[in-house]
């Protein structure tokens, strides 16, 4: 019997000629918490696919209880006690929870009809593994993000899991679910279950797990305990670069605020929140999911209407009923979710970069050359040089970075006021990042008035001249220059 | 030479394929019924017929590519086209001037334009504000429309309509343009024009692939919805106003196929409901294949129309399975663009 | 009963669907002086949900699954008018209509194949799939083989089982109604649905995938399989349906059928069934045809014009759908 659970060697793996994973080795020990980091597309999911029976590897050599495994299937998969719980969840969001519990093992079990008795039973035996109470009957679609999670481990439970993968479970969770879940997984590593998680996080990846594997551009540039790491070794792992303390320092600040909200409020998202926004700063959002952060930023671009509160733009107060309006005032937003919010996938680049500004581009009574289109659009892919021969093709053909170059561009393009970024990394590689980072810098000092809202300190650090923390929909916390530092903002966030 | 129309077909798949499909169809009939294919009266036939749905088809390729779809447009177009012709007879009387019953026609067209305008008004606000899926708001809009006429007409056909208007209806200009066809090529012309040519048709195409970034990209997306059935239901309408010249009469269920033949179109041309795809041109080639195929088939003696159904309906289901092969799944459908996670 | 069970029941749309149709009774029962729940027009009432209920049925079970099927009328009308044309050839049924309704159920299998093979291979929009074998199945019956109405040469096995009645009842007036035989097999196939929709892993299966295609997939059902097997099913059971038909209305008529599936849907999902799949039930659906058919069957109890049936099931259908997807807003908020 092996000391490791899971032991991965040489793992390869291209599609269609081109690497996903290169050489890549790590190992998994039971009763231990691995995670698995590395930035957006840097082969984690690849590798959890090959886990899983999903894709098949080319070449290296899998060890699950010290024995070889050359082929596997999901369903083998299963068998060996190998569980994966998807982003998705993979969950019927139109049954029970104890359907949902239950449906798994009862088709594995090819069974035919229906015993509601023996599948309460079994949704029992599942809560009952981690103690967790919930209503068996509520349906599964109207319960919270993290109750969810549980129900999906309950269930991966089950099959006498000894491997439970996890990914990015903690996307959507604000931090007490994740605190909650954490507690979870370290009942699940006590009684003996391996936990394989993947995140990108740093600080939950120091919290939670003993052994850390690092990938990066399909290679894997570390495996090994956490504690033999520091954050700033992790963080150069990850990203390859050297964590640099040059901080965003405005030229031209302007006396009088261009936004000002006076007391803004919003029903169960945030509460009397006041501040000033001047040109040529960059001023950062910061605090958890559910913290009110997101809403704050709608709000501010029409999309969600505060009952009480002013905001002024300019001098002058105005209200902001909805995006065209907002178009109107010289505000722009950059939206959270670039796949459902910021792009249509599949048209044209230039469509894209040019679909906030066709007024611009056409005559009094709405004509429009394409030429025209085009034109404006190639000056944006050179002046971002966003990587593509052709501004026709579709914005889908495009990585995450330069899809997020469309989106910036696309309200670029207008003449703003005020930006506002929400997120404006997420999903984003380093290069690319870093390209993003620049552009902004350069946009406020042009006189350009910024809000970053984001999670991601290191970010906000970087790149923010002011700071603004919410909890729980309110402001907690304001910091300016060498005050802002990861350390502050999270005595300030807990 | 050679490269071009490579280029040309791996770009214009659909346009290649119609193509072929429209040669294939006419050399086929060609050989068959080369005697009465080739002859002036088949010809006049399939220009006088397919303005009709032609001009439906056009109509609802708007509310396709805008990713919805109406059920309801021969509903509310027989509705309207009720109405007016109503107002025609109940107008026009024996020893009036052309003049005078021209202008009464005008009022019946502008009554059958204000009618096809409410209607897009209600599909557009029930799917826009209300949020019930297309499909579930225009059947039931289907059944009113097609409820209001029969209790009006207590489901008989309304005639009167005045003789100068089924005149024009079969007029030919110059001795070889029908007014149908004159009509359905003006409206094309209007329709192509405006998704080349405007920012309408550019923001359009944009709604139906991703309704909630064009909303982030600061378009007035409900007010494109709403406008987008209005246009395309006034368009449905006077294609029913065509079908009153050629039966002389209006009737709650006249062309109630058409809906399904219509849909059937559109998908052949590659305009589905999904959104934000399609090309006009394509939809011209579908429409005249469709027409061609209808046609082709009445000329044998002992084939019925519904032969041509057969052929619609396989053809369908080939185009469908051979597009998943092409595009290598491109083709797939959403189910629920707004069910998002 | 503690609060969340009651919650749970008034969240669905059935109860609220039954609520309506209760409360829809007893206005018609009022404002007819009483007509309504006179024997026979109760007697007229079900006999008339027979076939629309039934269709319903087929309907459902699609719907609970995700998809979305255009074609049942088309397979139903293929089905039925080949299998009385063959009888009539043949000199069969002519005591018993046993043959005649294997044979639909067999045509109608081989068509709902069609459609399964098709919708399980193909990841295509079911909706405009179903449109073409519709066009399609509408294109044999009526072109390619021409099967043309048969109305008094009907096998006389098919007329007297359609004349079969259960028993016979006469109101105040001295009014008699029959209640037809054909009922019980509406009744049998609601309780046949009900019971393979909740208590089959078949039925579990359809819910799943209507729910989330592919978690219904990782959990470890055969997707394509069971869809294969749901519309070979559907089109069986569209076959024999029609077979009932013919016997109520003793003719066979091939156009009968068409536009049948613009009335059915959008009764069924004002039974609660969503077109995105996963939800739906039977007791809805059922209400929902209940309330449809009342609503056209006692137009004339209440002094209305007939003319306005179409109108007052379209308004019917209008406000369903209305109602759940404001309650669909609500619930996303």
């Amino acid at each position: 019997m092996s000391e490791y659970l899971l032991e991965m060697t040489g793992i390869c793996k291209s599609f269609s000629g081109v690497h996903a994973l290169k050489n890549v080795n790590f190992k998994v020990r039971p009763g231990k918490v691995m995670c698995l980091a590395g930035e957006n597309g840097c082969g984690k999911s690849t590798l959890v696919k090959i886990i899983s029976g999903v894709y098949t590897k080319d070449e290296g050599e899998v060890l699950f209880e010290g024995k070889p495994i050359t082929k596997i299937t999901p369903a083998e998969a299963t068998k060996l006690g190998i569980q994966v719980i998807y982003q998705d969840l993979s969950i019927f969001p139109n049954l029970t929870v104890m359907e949902n519990l239950a449906i798994n093992s009862e088709i594995t079990a090819g069974k035919k009809l229906v015993n509601r008795k023996r599948w309460e039973a079994t949704a029992k035996e599942a809560l009952s593994k981690i103690g967790y109470n919930i209503d068996l009957n509520a349906k599964m679609g109207e319960l919270s993000v993290a109750d969810k999670q549980l129900v999906a481990i309950c269930r991966a439970l089950l099959f006498d899991a000894k491997l439970i993968i996890m990914d990015e479970p903690t996307t959507a969770l604000t931090k007490k679910e994740v605190d909650a879940l954490f507690k979870t997984a370290r009942q699940l590593r006590d009684s003996g279950i391996a936990i394989m998680f993947i995140s990108h996080k740093t600080e939950e990846i120091f919290e939670i797990s003993d052994d850390v594997c690092i990938m990066r551009n399909g290679e894997n540039v570390f495996a090994g305990p956490t504690a033999e790491l520091t954050p700033q070794q992790f963080t150069y792992h990850m990203t390859g670069r050297e964590l640099t303390d040059d901080h965003f320092i405005p030229k031209n600040v302007s006396k009088e605020p261009v936004l000002k909200t006076e007391h803004l409020t919003l029903k169960d998202k945030f509460e009397d929140v006041s501040f000033e926004l001047h040109k040529g700063e960059i001023l950062g959002i910061t605090g958890l999911l559910g913290s009110g952060r997101t809403e704050l930023a709608l709000s501010l671009f029409g999309l969600e209407h505060p009952k009480e509160g002013t905001i002024t733009l300019n001098g002058e107060q105005v209200k902001i009923s909805n995006p065209i309006k907002a178009q109107k005032l010289k505000i722009g937003y950059v939206p959270e979710d670039r796949l459902t919010e910021g792009l249509c996938l599949q048209q044209p680049i230039s469509d894209n970069i040019t679909l906030s500004s066709l007024k611009r581009l056409s005559n009094a009574i709405g004509l429009i050359k394409n030429q025209d289109i085009l034109d404006d659009a190639n000056i944006w892919k050179e002046k971002f040089s966003i990587k593509t021969d052709d501004v026709r093709k579709f914005a889908s053909t495009l990585s995450g970075g330069n899809q997020q170059k469309i989106v910036l561009s696309k309200w670029l393009s207008n003449d703003l006021d005020v930006l506002i970024l929400n997120g404006p990394t997420v999903g984003v590689d380093v290069g690319a990042k870093q390209d993003i980072h620049a552009l902004v810098h350069n946009l406020a000092n042009e006189g350009l008035a910024v809000i970053i809202i984001s999670d991601d300190l290191s970010e906000v650090v970087v790149n923010c001249s002011r700071v603004i923390v919410m909890k729980e929909g309110r402001i907690v916390g304001e910091m300016t220059g060498d005050d802002i530092t990861e350390n502050n903002i999270l005595d300030i966030i807990r | 030479m050679l490269a071009k129309i490579k280029e040309f077909s791996s770009k214009n798949n659909y346009t290649v394929m119609l193509l072929a499909l429209m040669v294939i169809l006419l050399v086929f009939f060609t050989i068959t019924k080369a005697g009465t294919l080739w002859t002036v009266g088949t010809w006049k036939g399939i220009v006088m017929q397919f303005p009709e749905f032609g001009l439906m088809t056009i109509g609802v390729m708007f509310c396709f590519i805008s990713g919805n779809i109406d059920m309801s447009f021969v509903a509310l177009g027989d509705f309207a086209a009720i109405m007016a012709v109503r107002y025609m007879a109940a107008h026009t009387a024996e020893g009036m001037s052309n003049g005078q019953v021209a202008g009464v026609i005008l009022v019946g067209l502008l009554i059958v334009t204000v009618i096809g305008a409410i209607g897009g008004v209600i599909n557009g606000v029930l799917i826009a504000y209300l949020n019930i899926p297309p499909v579930m708001a225009t059947i039931a809009m289907q059944l009113v429309w097609l409820g209001l006429s029969t209790a009006l007409t207590q489901g008989y056909a309304v005639t009167g309509v005045p003789s100068l208007y089924t005149e024009i209806g079969h007029m030919m200009l110059f001795g070889f343009l029908p007014v149908p066809l004159l009509v359905f090529i003006i409206v094309f012309a209007i329709a192509a024009f405006l998704l080349k040519f405007t920012t309408y048709g550019k923001k359009l195409y944009m709604i139906g692939t991703n309704v909630k970034a064009a909303k982030f990209s600061a378009i007035n997306t409900k007010g494109m919805i709403i406008g987008t059935f209005v246009l395309a239901d006034i368009i449905c309408c006077y294609g029913c106003m065509l079908m009153v010249s050629s039966m002389n009469s209006a009737k709650a269920d006249y062309g109630t196929s058409y809906v399904m033949s219509v849909i059937l179109i559109l998908v052949l041309a590659g305009v589905l409901p999904d959104g934000g795809m399609g090309k006009i041109f394509n939809v011209l080639l579908a429409v005249v294949s469709i027409q061609i195929i209808s046609s082709g088939v009445n000329m044998f003696s002992n084939l019925n129309p519904y032969h041509a159904s057969l052929i619609w309906g396989g053809l369908l289901i080939l185009v469908l399975i051979l597009s998943t092969k092409f595009t290598g799944g491109g083709f797939k459908l959403r189910k629920s663009p707004k069910k998002n996670k | 009963m503690n609060k969340a069970t009651i919650k749970r029941i008034t969240g669905r749309t059935e109860f609220w669907i039954f609520l309506v149709l209760v409360i829809m009774c007893i206005g018609i029962q009022i404002a007819s002086g009483g007509q309504l729940f006179e024997s026979s027009t109760v007697v007229t009432i079900l006999r008339a949900m027979v076939v629309d209920g039934m269709f319903a049925m087929i309907c459902l079970v699609v719907m609970v699954s995700g998809g979305f099927d255009l074609s049942f009328p088309a397979v139903a009308a293929l089905a039925y008018a080949l299998s009385t044309t063959i009888c009539v050839n043949n000199g069969w049924c002519n005591t018993n209509p046993l043959i005649g309704f294997l044979l639909a159920i067999v045509i109608g299998a081989v068509l709902g194949m069609l459609n399964g093979w098709i919708i399980a291979n193909f990841k295509l929009n079911t909706m405009i799939i179903t449109l073409g074998t519709q066009t399609f199945f509408i294109g044999i019956t009526m072109g390619l083989l021409e099967l043309k109405e048969i109305t008094s040469t009907l096998p006389v096995g098919f007329r007297t089982f359609g004349e079969s009645y259960l028993f016979e009842v006469t109101n105040s007036a001295g009014l008699r109604s029959t209640m037809t035989t054909m009922f019980i097999p509406f009744v049998l196939l609601c309780i046949i649905t009900s019971f393979v929709l909740n208590k089959t892993m078949f039925g579990r299966a359809l819910y799943a995938i209507g729910g989330n295609e592919v978690s219904a997939e990782r959990a470890g059902y055969n997707v394509k399989r069971v869809k294969f097997i749901l519309y070979t099913v559907v089109g069986a059971s569209a076959g024999f349906i029609g077979m009932i038909r013919v016997c109520m209305a003793r003719q066979s008529i091939p156009k009968a059928m068409v536009g049948k599936e613009m009335t059915i849907i959008p009764a069924v999902i004002l039974g609660g069934a969503s077109i995105f799949g996963g939800e739906g039930s039977v007791f809805g659906t059922v209400c929902a045809v209940g309330i449809i058919t009342v609503v056209s069957n006692s137009m004339l109890l209440m002094g209305i014009d007939s003319y306005w049936q179409d109108f007052f099931n379209g308004l019917v259908i209008l406000v369903g759908v209305t109602v759940s997807a404001i309650q669909a807003m609500r619930r996303r908020k």
